[in-house]
């Protein structure tokens, strides 16, 4: 693989690997970091790249892994707890961005924070980035049960959410 | 798209049934402007999916990863390295080989040396030697007759010990 390749082939994804790093780490810096370091890792591997059929969903596979990795070292190091991570930073959203938003959401930016992992990955390869269910399993190395059950877990609990909200007017 | 369509698409899409054009229908639709009131938060659900998309990295990442790129030209290097690491496993592969079977033929030597060597290259000299060694065996030969000889006379006695013991038994 060379240079052109590499940014025909590889670097369109970027964004997708961004926004699902952003996904999981709840921080733009540090998401784009990993991404910059999966695509580093392409590059210095180039000689073994052309094997691989499915380009995006290996950049996806080795994105979570790293994000994972990342998340694990923040917790170990004992700088925040995770839970409380993803509340203060979609609480800290800078005012333009919030009214951009609004209200409603921002709630619903939060309720999918607040989804277990393997969730919130799946809603957001579904949902945001339309993947199929068959480049969800390869992404996530999951069998097709999984992914479908846990797709409807988080459709359902989002959903259960919203639904309060539009009841009670609360959350 | 009218009402009722959507309804049973959402239905669809919570049981998770809906395809993927289904699912873009139905972002599309709550991305517009009117939507009824009731579907307010479904349609902010839909428009934060949409809205998510236009995430992207900062404008200088490509920078920054050319720059990192480049930083790294460590790939050439390795490749040389991996090619001599390579190369040299197979040596070392080859030199076991080769020492093993030196060492075991000089073993085989050893144990079992070859009986017959060839000494003489001149044919006259060979069979000048030939023939003395094999008059060395009839001389050997000859002397183990003259020995055996005298065991024939220890026969000879006792046959006629024994005929002259059985005319004894007769006269008795």
């Amino acid at each position: 693989m060379n240079l052109e390749t590499f940014q025909n082939r590889v670097l369109p994804v970027k964004n997708k690997l961004f926004r699902f790093a952003l996904r999981m780490l709840g921080n733009e810096a540090e998401a784009e970091d990993v991404v910059q370091e999966v695509l580093v890792r392409v590059w210095n591997g180039r000689e073994q790249m052309d094997q691989i059929q499915n380009m995006e969903a290996w950049c996806m596979r080795i994105t979570k892994n790293l994000s994972l990795d990342r998340l694990r070292s923040i917790q170990r190091k004992g700088t925040y707890p995770i839970e409380t991570s993803y509340e203060v930073q979609h609480a800290d959203v800078t005012p333009d961005v919030k009214t951009e938003l609004g209200e409603s959401m921002q709630h619903v930016s939060q309720l999918i924070a607040a989804l277990p992992e393997k969730q919130r990955q799946i809603i957001h390869l579904r949902d945001v980035e339309g993947y199929s269910y068959n480049e969800i399993c390869e992404t996530l190395e999951l069998d097709m049960n999984q992914v479908k059950v846990n797709l409807f877990r988080a459709r359902n609990a989002v959903r259960e959410k919203l639904l309060k909200i539009n009841a009670y007017g609360l959350q | 798209m009218d009402s009722s369509r959507i309804e049973e698409l959402l239905k669809k899409y919570w049981d998770c049934e809906t395809s993927l054009e289904e699912e873009q229908q139905l972002r599309e639709y709550f991305n517009q402007e009117k939507v009824p009131e009731k579907w307010r938060e479904t349609a902010a659900l839909f428009r934060y999916f949409e809205g998510q998309k236009s995430k992207e990295v900062q404008p200088a990442f490509d920078d920054h990863l050319r720059n990192k790129i480049r930083e790294r030209p460590h790939l050439q290097r390795g490749k040389v390295r991996y090619l001599v690491f390579n190369a040299m496993r197979i040596a070392a592969g080859i030199t076991v080989l080769v020492a093993a079977i030196y060492l075991v033929r000089q073993e085989i030597r050893q144990e079992d040396p070859i009986a017959v060597e060839d000494t003489y290259t001149d044919p006259k000299q060979a069979f000048e030697e030939t023939k003395k060694a094999l008059l060395m065996i009839s001389k050997g030969f000859g002397t183990a007759e003259q020995q055996a000889k005298k065991i024939n006379m220890l026969n000879e006695a006792r046959e006629k010990v024994q005929a002259t013991t059985k005319e004894e038994e007769k006269e008795l």
